[in-house]
């Protein structure tokens, strides 16, 4: 039974799975170090669905379009840094309005320019071509499971150690996470607060549309509405199931893609219904949580998220003063 | 009225005011694009959502209608937000409280006023414990509640669909869906062909409860300080876990009530794809609506107004896409966030014509 799903072509398949999570989630690692709150993931990796496949289907290049959606991710990321940052916009309900915003205007574009309804797509685009690295690819169960992905796929891979660099290994990684932990110190020092602000939040953008570009020209050739379905809330909270740590942020990625794959994987070889199969990868992410709430009583405490809930805006105008 | 007091009122009205203004005017960008007069487009936006020609073939009714459990659902994001819990679970409880409804509806018999009154009261009580589960987590463990109440919206959902698929389907037909619920279970309506009715008198009362418990009751009080000035609460010996705990238990008690008169009032049974978004709008009605309930009223007016004009007004008559709608909201509710642009503007303004009194310094 147990060797009837866990296949080495479910694990694989769950490696493919875990790449739009596991981008958003390095993403929001990064702004969650630096005290930004980004929940609005799932809407930078919805516009970098769309743009990918839009872009794909006018430039005839996947390799363009996906070019494209990264750039649409990071524009997203700079608006919201100047809203936040020139006019102290409620971090939370900006994102929930930029969601909304991208869910419903993606159709709106759909329809409009391509007269589709439900989800859309053209013969013409190609969908990115997979890259066998040599020699890994000879190796038995290692070259079928590492070997002959997408270039997102390793992408994914590369950002996840490229910001363990960053965070961890460089001056300006140090001033990320010194303006996370105690804002105002970091200003005294000299660090530009705004600068490391802007540069999570585009950066972040950029990462979750990529994976966006993964769903519609990377696994499939098609953009359909609400295309993310979930997978950037998946991402912040794989973020914090890996503490926020690039590289375990990776590996909890690809603890929800597998999730994800084993689900599909049930719905073939079982008759269990599918809505009950795809609690699992949710199950995971609650029971995840509570982990990461466990062990924040020993010593993560600086990585829990705060939030507060929006107030009425009379009393915030109040307590700002005279 | 103090002056201070006359300057609150005035701030909460007019912002949102020049917000709808501000998002209207971005989004006519947008019909351009679809070759329409935005002229046009909003007025039939507007005569579509709010419109009444006759009192039979009146738009505004209908509008009160699908106000009605954004209402409920506005309320209990303000309960919740109020008490120091971000709580996006309106969704999940919703939910919930429509399966407690749909299933009590046609699986008991009891005679009318009862049938409803026990289904609504359970459907609260659902509701309820459904929100326990991350609002303990969040005060036991610290887990955050946004992230939690957007799973467990997930899980509810597809709790949902499993439940109308398979064991409450009514039919072996195409579309997956429950039983008609009894008539003793259903809610009157005021007008024969519209469902505009008991619900909407329950979410008025609703209304008058919830500001009578936030702004003049103790427990509410207390509630208010623990979300508002946690320390300060501590400090005055409120229990601030215990006040947001019965913040949280209000909350999804008023979202599963929104559920249940939906399918008492309205559908009287649940389709697959039920309440897409219909929780979730409820937080977006809270913010905008100030976290205050009289605020909730008009705003769920508001929006179920520009979504039934996006889909009646501009899909049918226009040919627009009715997505137009939640494109609207959503630049409105980013122009009430943020409001500093607009005494930045007014700075400007004043720079511009070089007159009036010396801008406001924003901490910007």
């Amino acid at each position: 039974m147990i060797g009837d799903i866990l296949t080495v072509a479910v694990l694989r398949s769950g490696i493919r799975l875990a790449t739009p999570i596991a981008l958003a989630a390095i993403g929001g690692a990064l702004c969650f170090r630096a005290g930004v709150l980004n929940f609005a993931l799932e809407g930078m990796m919805l516009v970098g669905a769309f743009t990918a496949i839009v872009a794909a289907f006018w430039t005839g290049s996947t390799y363009l379009g996906v070019l494209a959606a990264v750039a649409a991710g990071g524009l997203i990321g700079a608006i919201f840094a100047f809203f936040y940052l020139r006019y102290r916009v409620d971090l939370i309900i900006m994102a929930l309005a930029i969601n909304l915003f991208i869910a419903e205007m993606t159709v709106y574009f759909l329809r409009t320019f391509f007269g589709a309804f439900g989800s859309w797509s053209d013969p013409s685009i190609r969908q990115l071509p997979d890259i066998a690295i040599p020699g890994l690819d000879r190796l038995p169960i290692l070259g079928t499971l590492l070997s002959s992905h997408n270039i997102i796929v390793y992408a994914s891979w590369i950002a996840g150690v490229a910001a363990y660099i960053v965070l961890f290994r460089t001056k300006f990684g140090r001033h990320i996470r010194a303006v996370g932990e105690n804002q105002s110190a970091a200003e005294t020092v000299g660090i530009s607060v705004p600068a490391v602000k802007l540069f999570v939040l585009v950066t972040s953008g950029c990462l979750a549309a990529l994976g966006g570009a993964f769903l519609s020209v990377g696994h499939l050739t098609l953009f359909t509405r609400d295309m993310s379905n979930g997978r950037g809330w998946l991402g912040v909270t794989a973020a914090l199931f890996g503490l926020n740590h690039p590289v375990f942020v990776l590996f909890a990625g690809l603890f929800f893609g597998i999730a994800d794959a084993i689900a599909v994987r049930l719905q073939t070889v079982t008759t269990i219904p599918p809505s009950l199969v795809q609690f699992l990868p949710n199950i995971a992410a609650i029971v995840a949580l509570v982990l990461v709430g466990l062990s924040g009583r020993l010593r993560w405490g600086t990585l829990r998220l705060r939030t507060r809930p929006p107030q009425p805006m009379a009393e915030q105008v109040d307590a700002k003063g005279p | 009225m103090t002056p201070r007091r006359r300057g609150q009122i005035l701030d909460a009205l007019l912002i949102p005011i020049l917000a709808i203004l501000s998002g209207l005017a971005l989004a006519s960008v947008f019909v351009l694009l679809s070759k329409t007069s935005p002229l046009v487009a909003y007025r039939e936006l507007f005569h579509a959502g709010f419109g009444c020609a006759t009192l039979t073939r009146c738009a505004l009714f209908t509008t009160l209608e699908r106000a009605t459990p954004l209402i409920f659902t506005g309320l209990s994001a303000v309960v919740a937000f109020r008490s120091g819990m971000f709580s996006i679970g309106q969704e999940g409880q919703f939910v919930l409280g429509a399966m407690v409804a749909a299933w009590l509806g046609y699986g008991v018999h009891l005679p009318p006023v009862v049938h409803p009154t026990v289904i609504l009261i359970l459907a609260m009580a659902v509701g309820a414990a459904y929100a326990y589960l991350p609002a303990i987590l969040k005060l036991r463990l610290g887990v955050n509640e946004i992230i939690t109440t957007i799973i467990f919206n997930n899980i509810a959902i597809l709790f949902m669909t499993y439940l109308v698929n398979f064991p409450m389907r009514a039919t072996r037909g195409s579309t997956a869906v429950t039983p008609v619920i009894d008539a003793s279970a259903q809610l009157p309506e005021f007008l024969p062909g519209s469902h505009w009715g008991a619900g909407f008198i329950l979410a008025i009362l609703a209304v008058a409860f919830i500001w009578g418990y936030l702004w003049r009751s103790v427990p509410g009080y207390e509630q208010r300080m623990a979300g508002e000035a946690p320390g300060f609460a501590r400090y005055g010996g409120i229990r601030s876990g215990r006040a947001a705990l019965r913040g949280m238990l209000i909350s999804g008690a008023l979202a599963g009530m929104a559920g249940a008169i939906e399918v008492l009032g309205v559908h009287h049974q649940v389709l697959q794809g039920f309440s897409v978004g219909l929780g979730f709008d409820g937080v977006l009605v809270a913010i905008l609506g100030q976290v205050h309930p009289i605020g909730v009223l008009m705003v769920a007016v508001l929006f179920a107004g520009i979504r039934l004009g996006a889909q009646i007004g501009l899909q049918i008559t226009t040919n627009i896409p009715r997505e137009l709608g939640g494109g609207i909201l959503a630049l409105i509710i980013l122009f009430v966030a943020a409001r500093s642009l607009y005494t930045d503007l007014l700075a400007w303004v004043a720079r511009i014509t070089g007159r009036g009194a010396a801008p406001r310094k924003e901490a910007a």
